[in-house]
């Protein structure tokens, strides 16, 4: 981990909104594992004043791919960086995702940009013999994350919220027909989609509230919104059976039978 | 003393020698170990620790934090491991530093820091305490000891009567006359005063019409302050003569130069240490180059420069 400029590569619209930018560094290339971020600055000046996190997409030896969707000022100007342009980033951070020894059916469920880092993971496991079942939702068709980019042998299916592409409905809704088969969990996206994978690959939980702890592997990659990103400010925290833990530092990566979740979320 | 070093508490048994005017503030530095493998923390004037209370704290529900036109709202609610693990955990790592570390403390009545000032005298590692006054007192209702001159001199007097550390009270901008406040603050036996904690402020997320923060009021910090901190403190160096030391949207050397000439002997670099983990060591740098310049032999020469009572006479070098 460390403070680096990394220089910008190459910058490519892959949906609307939506930029992947290669970043030269190797450091983070040597370093960087998947469910990691890089906090980057969105520009010289102190304004937008916070650096922004975006998880790691792609690893390669002389870098990172990150991917960015564009939604406020901070990641409109990421989004904005300029081949041959630098990018002050702060990084590796936070908890890998873990490959378990003997996990060889892994169903990944990706919401939005979340499935940034689940396509690292894939990368990552598709060479140790591992059959990969990637599950992306999207608002619709447009913002799906073209199956092109993927590699091959990973099997892919989508799920829209307004119907245009694949299932019309929820990824989670998709999950249930994998979480049999699949001998690891890792999903990225919005609390409320983590939420639900958490619930639904609890299938033994008993009524009553009294869990039983399943031996599958679940992996919850979290999001919140953050400050430092080094552990300090305490503005990343999520509730865990271990008491309050910091997204950016204890993850962003939880195994999901140690998360809380608020009756509310 | 080299000519970056300064000591922030000159009427005290102990001292408080900083090896330069340049410190981390409290809250934005953890306990210091967290920076270690980024910053080489050692070369820092001192580190103002998290504030610490009598019993652990959880903090606040998030969202803790929303970011401002060129600042931040905090609520983070005093999360930190308190008293006893701060003692135990944190002390004998900070024991082997040469960085001098002050203890922030938040109490919630005038007895607990009572016991937190007491607790901490004679630990090894704490080099002294920062009173942080901006709680809730319990007792009067929930209004904070900063707000009136009467609970922030009690703070002060309480806190001293129990320790010989050195003492710096943290005031709060969020009163009408700062400068009575630390005029009391000053008589009841202060070392310094840091000035100042966080401003008062919300925000609304529109799309869903309700507080952006959960703790809904929040602290405002980051350069956005800046200018009404220096003001504070240019009002506050005309009154007292203990060391002031300036906080409030520090991000770079003109920064740091704006409150040590408006009367602050150092500054507390906060906020701008998420975006630039190194900002104050570069600070550290530009000040050492600064006096290169412009002919000064030691930093003190420049920390009240632009007080009415300093221009009067005109400064050899500053040109
Ligand atoms: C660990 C971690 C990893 C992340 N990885 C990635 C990544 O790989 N790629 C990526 O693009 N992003 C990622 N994010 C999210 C990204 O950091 C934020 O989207 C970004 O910081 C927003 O900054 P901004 O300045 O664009 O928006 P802000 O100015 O901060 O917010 C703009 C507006 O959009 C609203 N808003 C915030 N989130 C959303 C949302 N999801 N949908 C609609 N409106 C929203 C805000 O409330 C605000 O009103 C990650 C976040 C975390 C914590
Ligand atoms: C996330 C965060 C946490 C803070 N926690 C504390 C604290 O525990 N005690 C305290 O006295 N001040 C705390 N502060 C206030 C800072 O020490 C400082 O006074 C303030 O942020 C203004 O300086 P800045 O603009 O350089 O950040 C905190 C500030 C932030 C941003
Ligand atoms: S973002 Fe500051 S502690 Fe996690």
């Amino acid at each position: 981990m460390d403070l680096l400029r990394a220089k910008v590569l190459s910058n490519e619209e892959i949906m609307p909104s939506t930029h992947v930018l290669a970043l030269a560094s190797p450091e983070l290339g040597r370093t960087a594992a998947p469910g990691q971020f890089v906090h980057i600055r969105s520009g010289p000046t102190w304004d937008p004043l916070l650096r922004r996190p975006m998880s790691i997409y792609k690893i390669r030896p002389d870098g990172v791919s990150i991917m960015v969707r564009a939604i406020g000022a901070g990641s409109t100007m990421i989004a904005a960086s300029v081949p041959g342009g630098w990018l002050d980033c702060l990084g590796p951070l936070g908890t890998p995702f873990e490959l378990g020894p003997d996990s060889r059916r892994l169903l990944m469920v990706g919401g939005g940009y979340g499935v940034a880092p689940l396509v690292a993971l894939a990368e990552l496991a598709l060479p140790r013999d591992c059959e990969v079942v990637l599950l992306v939702g999207a608002a619709s068709a447009q913002y799906v994350f073209p199956s092109a980019l993927l590699p091959t042998d990973v099997e892919y299916e989508v799920a829209t919220v307004d119907g245009t592409l694949g299932h019309h409905g929820l990824v989670t809704e998709l999950a249930a027909r994998y979480l049999e088969w699949s001998d690891a969990i890792y999903a990225c996206g919005p609390t409320p989609m983590l939420r639900a994978v958490a619930l639904a690959a609890r299938p033994l939980a008993r009524a009553g509230g009294g869990a039983v702890p399943s031996t599958k592997r679940v992996e919850l990659a979290m999001e919140q919104d953050m400050g430092c990103a080094m552990g300090v400010c305490l503005a990343c925290v999520v509730k865990t059976r271990r008491g309050l833990q910091r997204v950016c530092r204890d993850g962003p990566v939880f195994r999901a039978e140690e998360l809380v979740w608020e009756s509310s979320a | 003393m080299s000519r970056m070093g300064v000591d922030l508490a000159p009427r005290n048994m102990h001292g408080l020698s900083l090896i330069n005017p340049v410190m981390v503030a409290s809250g934005t530095f953890g306990y210091g170990v967290e920076y270690q493998s980024l910053v080489d923390i050692q070369r820092l004037g001192g580190i103002c620790s998290k504030g610490v209370t009598v019993r652990p704290r959880d903090g606040n529900p998030t969202p803790r934090i929303a970011e401002t036109p060129s600042g931040m709202l905090n609520a983070i609610g005093l999360q930190n491991v308190g008293l006893r693990r701060v003692i135990s955990e944190k002390a004998p790592i900070w024991d082997r530093w040469r960085v001098p570390v002050i203890v922030n403390i938040s109490g919630e009545s005038i007895q607990e820091f009572e016991e937190l000032a007491a607790s901490l005298e004679g630990v090894p590692g704490v080099a002294g305490l920062e009173v942080n006054i901006s709680c809730p007192n319990i007792r009067a209702g929930g209004r904070l000891f900063a707000d009136c001159t009467e609970s922030a001199a009690a703070v002060t007097r309480a806190t001293r009567d129990v320790t010989s550390l050195p003492l710096m009270v943290k005031l709060s901008p969020n009163v009408g006359d700062i400068v009575s406040i630390a005029v009391a603050v000053e008589e009841q036996g202060a070392d310094c005063i840091s000035l100042a904690n966080t401003l008062l402020g919300m925000t609304i997320d529109v799309r869903t019409g309700r507080p952006g923060i959960a703790n809904v009021s929040a602290g405002l910090s980051g350069p956005a302050i800046r200018p009404i901190i220096v003001r504070m403190v240019y009002q506050v160096a005309a009154a007292i003569s203990v060391p002031i030391v300036g906080v409030g949207g520090v991000t770079c050397t003109e920064d740091a130069l704006q409150y040590l000439m408006a009367g602050a002997t150092a500054v507390q670099v906060g906020t701008a240490n998420f975006v630039n983990p190194r900002v104050a060591l570069e600070i550290v740098d530009g000040l050492d180059a600064y006096l290169d310049a412009h002919g000064y032999a030691h930093v003190s020469e420049v920390v009240g420069i632009a007080l009415p009572s300093r221009r009067a006479v005109p400064t050899s070098g500053v040109c």
